[in-house]
Order: structure tokens, then sequence, then C-alpha cells
């Protein structure tokens, strides 16, 4: 099934369509057809050093044209990639051998044994001596492991799960279906590499002959302005990021500059859509982009289930992740958390875990239990509503979904975050961060009377505790990801959230 | 070398971009030259590229005359402006 994805992508010169690499220094250009030629002389080289079907090596760099050479070099090779991203994960010698790693690239310094400067790469992919060799034909089954990937959780160690060739064949095409990539478009990809959806735009580039851009983090916002990409691969806090920009922008150039012209000076002046997914986006972002001219579609999919739902130009809904791509189907529990039965599982269980993680998640069949809590409309859009884990049970039996109520006390300027806590079953208590030092307890408390006011008896919140200082990534109550730890945020403000006297009261 | 009237000028359009990135309102002027960015101010990293992808556009420093490194080191506005001042044409 997968010789018109991996197949095509391992064994035949692409067409026409470019690879653009970005970084602070400038953007270096190849064409398609170059970009294969030097990841077969990658794999060539790799197999010189070893390299063998079914090893694995890693890749632990910032976005760059070697990444991308030795990821088609592995599928070349039928090798497994792991991909590590820089800052989460170090080069060492324990890294290697927990992760059965054969050769480890890196741009960081190491010594470890089995670690290699990623600049070597550079160098192999220009030796044409190395044209001459024969590659052995390889083919990748539904099952075969294309790469590791990691789940970028808040808390210890990061789990690690095989992907299989045949969900990504799947996820290729169902994007394909609905979005007609083609000669003509550039994806923009600035995210890291090590997510392995961040390679899909490459295999697509590759598939269907359109451009792709490949930028550092750094680089993003100067590469944007250069390449003029059609399509932007995000996630809502950049987007959020942009939005402010354009705003300000706006703010400076006075009447003289309509929104989009100020959204064009930010993303260039050939978009054709916006890409989101990874976490729950603000309607007021999705709302903000759409009138700037440049749509933006919100899809729906974990690490474990690849994408699930997206919105696109043919059918999207406000309010929902979209209708259910081909090859996956949305099961509703009794309890109302989604589930994903996929016709090609990334996988049923984790490579790497703590005990009991791959069951609490994978069905024998591969299912995944997300966790989240959603439904579907008449016409089979997804709603998501929030986690199962964020749901309060209330003494009267009454589950109240807390999210959109945190997401109402968010919406104020004087507030970053909010997180609520039942501390008897019977009050909502809410621990805020302010946005600002010293906190604003009159726009705070303004905010909780109009939350409360349009929630039924048993949503509305008691009193509201203002962080101080407020959450940070340093003081350990906010993820690498910038999202709150609420176990450890009702550490911390424990006897605040059960002393009744305490925080601003709701009138 | 510099001349005398870049650094306050550069500084200048330093805190105003450093301020419009933010997301709390904070007057440019009472932005500390020495504060660490991302524990006094929250810059995410990605507010950090953005406020000096548009102060570069702003002083007419091409960006390219950083890396990725450079970057990383620049902690306090004043990092900020050091860094940029050998290479800038204009103020803001």
């Amino acid at each position: 099934m997968t010789q018109d994805t991996l197949g095509r992508i391992v064994a035949t010169e692409p067409g026409d369509g470019h690879i653009r690499v970005a970084s602070l220094l400038g953007t270096q250009t190849l064409t398609l057809r170059e970009l294969y030629r030097r990841s077969g002389r990658v794999a060539r080289w790799l197999t010189g050093q070893g390299v063998r079907p079914g090893d694995r090596i890693g890749i632990l760099a910032a976005n760059s044209l070697e990444w991308v050479l030795l990821d088609l070099a592995a599928l070349r090779l039928k090798a497994e990639t792991a991909g590590f991203e820089p800052g989460k994960f170090a080069p060492t010698g324990d890294l290697i051998r927990r992760y059965g790693i054969r050769l480890l690239f890196t741009d960081r310094p190491a010594e470890a044994p089995g670690a290699v400067p990623i600049g070597e790469v550079t160098e192999v992919s220009q030796r044409a001596d190395l044209d001459g060799v024969p590659l052995r034909p390889v083919t990748w089954g539904p099952k075969d492991v294309t790469t590791v990937k990691f789940t970028s959780g808040s808390t210890g160690e990061p789990k690690g799960l095989g992907a299989t060739a045949g969900s990504i064949d799947s996820s290729l095409r169902a994007v394909q279906q609905i979005f007609e990539h083609g000669p003509g478009d550039d994806l923009f990809v600035f995210l890291p590499l090590s997510l392995l959806q961040q390679r899909y735009w490459i295999y697509s580039a590759l598939l269907h002959g359109h451009d792709v851009t490949v930028s550092t983090y750094e680089a993003a916002f100067a590469a944007l302005r250069r390449v003029r990409p059609t399509v932007v691969m995000g996630v809502p806090a950049f987007y959020e990021t942009a939005k402010r920009q354009i705003e300000a922008r706006m703010r400076r150039a006075g009447d003289g500059q309509t929104v989009g012209q100020a959204a064009r000076a930010v993303f260039g002046d050939r978009i054709r859509y916006l890409w989101t997914g990874s976490a729950p986006a603000a309607s007021s972002m999705l709302r903000f982009f759409t009138e700037a001219g440049l749509p933006i579609y919100e899809g729906y999919g974990l690490n474990e289930t690849c994408i699930v739902t997206k919105n696109h130009p043919k059918a999207h809904r406000d309010g929902s992740v979209g209708q259910v791509l081909p090859g996956k189907e949305v099961l509703i529990g009794e309890d109302g958390v989604v589930s994903v039965r996929s016709e090609h599982p990334v996988n049923d269980h984790y490579a790497y875990c703590r005990p009991g993680d791959s069951e609490r998640v994978f069905g024998p069949d591969g299912t995944v239990r997300t966790g989240d809590l959603g439904y579907l409309d008449e016409d089979g859009f997804l709603f998501i509503r929030g986690r199962a884990d964020d749901v309060i049970v209330l003494d009267n039996g009454k589950k109240v979904i807390v999210r959109p109520i945190e997401e109402d006390m968010k919406a104020d300027p004087a507030i970053a975050e909010c997180v609520l806590f039942c501390p008897g079953q019977t009050e909502l208590v809410a621990v805020v961060s302010p946005a600002a030092e010293p906190a604003d307890e009159k726009a705070i408390a303004a905010r909780l009377a109009l939350t409360n006011a349009v929630r039924a008896a048993d949503e509305r919140i008691g009193r509201a505790i203002v962080a101080d200082p407020p959450f940070s990534i340093d003081n350990g109550l906010l993820t690498s990801q910038y999202k709150p730890k609420r176990g450890r945020i009702l550490d911390v403000y424990h006897d605040a959230v059960h002393d009744p006297e305490e925080g601003i009261h709701a009138v | 070398m510099l001349s005398e009237s870049t650094l306050p000028e550069l500084e200048t359009a330093a805190r105003e971009q450093l301020a419009a990135v933010l997301t709390h309102h904070i007057a440019p002027t009472a932005l500390d030259l020495d504060a660490d960015m991302a524990g006094s101010y929250a810059l995410t990293s990605l507010n950090k590229v953005l406020f000096l992808t548009e102060l570069c556009e702003a002083t007419g420093v091409d960006l390219a005359h950083f890396t990725e490194d450079d970057l990383d080191r620049m902690r306090s506005l004043r990092d900020v402006v050091e860094a940029l001042a050998p290479h800038s044409t204009k103020g803001s």
C-alpha cells in the first residue's frame, strides 16, 4: 500500500520543485532532484558506516538540510530514525544506549562514542564519487516502523512511539486529498523536524512536485517575508504571536494600513491557507486571520493517532476541528471521551514508556483513547470540549467541564492563565495568573462576574486566588509548552484554595 | 566606529519593539535594560525571535550578522543593543 507514497519517495527521482533551507545566515535552495541525489550519497555513506536495514540512527539537531538528507537517506536504506529535539535531549552515551542508536548525528558538542557531528553529512552529500555505488531497493510494509517519535509530555521522561509506514502513507494521502498541494505551492516548516508531521511536508513536496521551505525556529519570521510561502504549518501559540504583531503594526501605521496589508507584511503576499493543530486554538485568533484574508484551518490529532480530523477549504465549521479523514474513525464513548480507530494505526503500543502507559492509551486493535471530551455534529464535524482530566464531578453528581470556563477567564487582558479547582466538591475556586504585575484585581473581579453571569449555578466560580508571582516555567508552574501544571499549582496554592476566606470573592 | 547618536536611537528602538511583543502592557521607558527578558518580562522564545526580527528590520541591521547561538546569548535589552550596534545603519 505504501508504494505510491514512501515507495515512490525512496525509489523514484522526484519531479520539479525546490527545497529552501532558511537560517539566520540566509536561504539555500536546491532542486528536489538534487536533494534526492544527495540523499542517495548519504545513504551509501551510511551503509559504509555499517548502517543496515532495521538499524536506528538518531538526529539531535536544529532544522537543517543535513536533517532532511539523513531522514531521506534512512528511508532509502530502510533504517529507522529517532528525532530528538535539542534542549529536551542531550547527545550523551546514555541517550545512545537507551534508544539503541547506531549513530547519533548532532549539531551540539558531543564526545559520546557513536555521536557524529552533523556537519560531516554536508561534506558526504557533495561527494560525487558516491553516485556510482548501487543502493539495494527497499520496500516499506504497512507495519514497518520508519521512525520513533517522542511525546512532548509535560512531566517525566518522554514516551517514545514507533510510527508505522502505513500510518504515514494514510495521512499523506488523506491530507493531499483535501488540500491538493501541487506546483506553485511552497509549504513553510519551522517547527522541529523531530516532529514527524513536519517531515510530511517534505515527503509531500517529493510526491507532488511543490516547493517546501524548512526554516530554523530563530529565522522563522525573517524567512516568511523572504520566501513568501503559500502555506504555513504552525501551532496556535505561533499564530497568537503573529496576530499580536500584526495588530502592533497596524497601531504603528495608524489608519493607513488594513489588517490584510499588515498580515501580508508578516506572512508574505502568497498565503493560500494557514495550518494549525497540536493544541486548541482560540476562536478569536481563527476569526482574526480569516477576516484578514488568510484562511486558517484547525485540525485534531495526537502523536498516537496522527491527523484525525481537519477543517479545509471545502469543509469547515466554526468551533469544530473538522471532519474525520479517510482511514480514521472517531468513536465517542458513553463518558463523552473521544477514541480513534485507524485503518492503519500509528502503532498499538509505546516503544518506550512507564509500565501500564501503553495499556491505558491503546486498545488491542490500536484504538487510541485520547482522553479528550468531544462530540460529532450531524454532518460529522468533531467538536472538542476539553480533556477528560479537566472534568470536575460535584457532590451533586453534576460534571463540570472546566476548560470553557477557564477560557472565558483567560479572555481578559488582565489574566494570563486560569485553572479551576473544586476543593470541597461544592464551590469552584480559580487560581489566576495575572498578565502583569502588580495584578489588576479590579479587572479580575470584573471578569469573574462576567464569566459567572452566563453560567448555571454549578459552573460559577466562587473565588479567585491571584497567583503571586505569576505562573512561569522558571517557578515550575508552567510546562515548557507554557501550559499550566495543575497538580503543582494546587500544591503551591493548597492553603489558599482550601481557605474560604482567601481570594477575590464573586458577588 | 559608532556615532554617539547611534546607541540611544538603537536603545529607543529596542525598547519599543520589545514592548510591542510582550503579552502584557509595559511602557517602553519602564523596561530595565539589564533585566533578563525571559525571566522578568516572560518573553517566550518565539516572541524573542519576533522582537529581534522586527528590531533588525526597523534599524537596518541584517539578521544574517548573527547565528542562532548569538541570539541565544542575547538575554537582556543591553545585550541586544550592544550586539546590534556595530551593524546599525540607522535608528528607529
